[in-house]
């Protein structure tokens, strides 16, 4: 079991794959059933998005180490138009109509620590982590 | 990650963090090697300085219990000279920071307290500065070199003994906190198809997300139809624990289940209302029994008391 | 769409979809389509979706949720998703995806019992 893998994001297909692979690697630090479905469904909500804008990019799947804890990194990168506006991007309308737009309110609920870093024209890179206490 | 922090176990302190440590206690090349120089001298004054310094430990009740038994002591007596002569040794790496870690280690887990710790350490450089002051009468200045350099070291090796005594305690009442949160969660098949979970007590996200993972496993298991989360026993609520409990409702109704919340007291309500929560979220009732009723109700169940058998008692 | 990851049972006038593995976007969309036409067809009262064995259910899967029981309602009949597992439950929520104005049920088996209680009662009451 590696500690880094890299999955190209270019169909659907791709989609399934990624959340595959995060759950195999986030078990290898014993998470439980509970947190690896929270985090491939996170991997599910980035690889989506970049999909349904940019068509094409990457995940960056990798086992980190932080003083005593460990946790698995998951960064999403695609070179799609970007999001003009992040700040609006990020707030939390959690209404019940099913998770609008973007998602990534309820992407970073699901995770401990989540960046977005996204330029128009350029593309954007969304990175997060999940530690196991 | 080095290989060598792979190696070492659970309770290590990185490279860059001793390096950091050693540069904000100025301690440098220049003091590793004023140590190394007076090796000798220590070698020298060791045994006297470890037969005072625990002359000193037993002469108070609450060190000496920790020393009652002859062969730990004598045990305990050469250790302690080892960790003497180690610090005019040089060379302290990596594997200088693993040992002291581990002596903090053991200090925790044998229970001493802290302040007998530092009380210890500090016996031992009053101890030092005198033998240093008798070596260098005629030197005055290389004895304040040597114990400045020491006194460097000794702190280094506090900090660094003190900080897994800190962690050890931490893990020990995370622990604790685990095992009172599975003592306190229990979820409850009332009828068939009708579950109770009472809370008692503070909910933090941790508790919350294991009460709720619990209860819907719960769900599954006993196949229920109807929730009732009774509250009463929560003393207060805030918004991260109303959500919690919205969290909880609606995962529940995601598996079929209805949930009713019973027990929020009329200032929790209050509360509720003012932060915002839409209670239409969620039903609830003022008491556990109301909470039950209606639950029984939602099942087709009818509660009816038994009049003959209460007349045959009052015989 | 392949018939095979999500194939449609007749129960009567309910329709009963079993997701066998997870779909890809196509396939919900084609089984939206499916079933509308299949409930159109039979003049289906209900319809329930099984997503047992689905492990994650994400924003796409519960809006496409959500717009078959839509749609079905729009066409008079009523949608019952079943089968969500705690996990998938929980995150979900911690998603804000509660599906909320659909009906869920815990299993097949629960969904059926009290459609036939549903039944029972409005059999009783005509």
């Amino acid at each position: 079991m590696p500690n880094e893998l890299n999955v190209p994001i270019r169909s659907e297909a791709d989609l399934v794959t990624a959340r595959l692979r995060g759950r195999e690697m986030a078990s290898a630090l014993q998470f439980s059933s509970s947190e690896l479905t929270l985090i491939a469904t996170a991997i599910s909500e980035v690889t989506r998005n970049i999909l349904s804008y940019a068509g094409t990019g990457d995940l960056d799947l990798r086992l980190v180490r932080q003083g005593q804890r460990m946790g698995v990194s998951i960064v999403a990168r695609d070179r799609g138009p970007g999001i003009a506006d992040l700040f609006s991007a990020m707030q939390d309308g959690y209404s019940t109509s099913g998770g609008l737009g973007l998602g990534l309110p309820g992407s970073k609920r699901l995770m401990d620590e989540f960046d977005v870093a996204s330029e128009v024209g350029k593309g954007t890179t969304v990175t997060m982590t999940k530690w196991k206490m | 990650m080095a290989d060598h922090e792979s190696l070492l176990p659970e309770s290590s302190i990185p490279g860059d963090e001793v390096r950091r440590r050693k540069e904000f206690l100025e301690f440098t090349d220049n003091d590793v090697s004023v140590l190394e120089g007076v090796n000798e001298v220590a070698i020298r004054y060791a045994d006297s300085m470890i037969d005072d310094f625990y002359r000193h430990l037993m002469s108070f009740d609450e060190t000496r219990a920790f020393f009652a038994d002859p062969e730990l002591l004598k045990h305990v007596k050469g250790m302690q000279k080892n960790y003497f002569m180690r610090l005019t040794q040089g060379n302290y790496d990596q594997v200088y920071v693993a040992e002291r870690i581990k002596i903090g280690q053991i200090h925790e887990r044998v229970g001493l307290p802290v302040k007998s710790y530092f009380g210890m350490y500090c016996f031992y450089l009053r101890a030092v500065l005198g033998r240093l002051q008798e070596e260098y009468k005629a030197t005055p200045e290389q004895a304040f070199k040597v114990f400045n350099s020491l006194m460097k070291l000794t702190f280094f090796d506090m900090g660094l003994a003190i900080d897994t005594y800190i962690e050890s305690r931490e893990r020990t009442i995370q622990g604790q906190q685990e095992a009172i949160r599975e003592l306190s969660t229990p979820v409850l098949l009332l009828r068939p198809g009708l579950l109770l979970l009472p809370i008692i007590g503070l909910i933090d996200t941790l508790r919350a997300r294991q009460l709720t993972e619990q209860l819907l496993r719960s769900v599954r298991t006993n196949r229920a139809r109807v929730v009732v989360i009774d509250v009463t026993g929560v003393p207060s609520v805030d918004t991260k624990v109303a959500n919690h409990l919205v969290q909880t409702v609606e995962a529940a109704r995601l598996m079929g289940a209805v949930s009713i919340v019973s027990g929020i007291a009329p200032d929790i309500a209050q509360t509720m209302v003012r932060l915002g929560i839409d209670l239409r979220r969620i039903r609830t009732v003022g008491d556990l029994q109301s909470g039950i009723e209606e639950a029984e109700r939602q099942l087709g169940y009818m509660v009816v008391k038994n009049e003959a058998a209460e007349s045959e008692d009052g015989k | 769409m392949n018939r095979a990851r999500a194939p449609i049972l007749k129960l009567g006038e309910t329709l009963v979809v079993s997701v066998q593995e997870a779909l890809m976007d196509a396939d919900l969309v084609g089984l939206r389509d499916e079933l509308v036409a299949e409930v159109k067809m039979y003049r289906a009262t209900c319809v329930i979706i099984d997503v047992t064995v689905l492990d994650v259910l994400d924003s796409f899967a519960a809006r496409t949720l959500r717009h078959i029981a839509q749609m079905t309602q729009l066409l008079g009949a009523r949608t019952v998703i079943v089968g969500i597992q705690p996990d998938v439950a929980f995150a979900m929520v911690q998603l804000g995806l509660t599906l909320q104005g659909t009906e869920t049920a815990l299993d097949l088996e629960d969904a059926l019992s009290r459609l036939n209680l549903k039944l029972g009662r409005d059999r009783r009451a005509q």
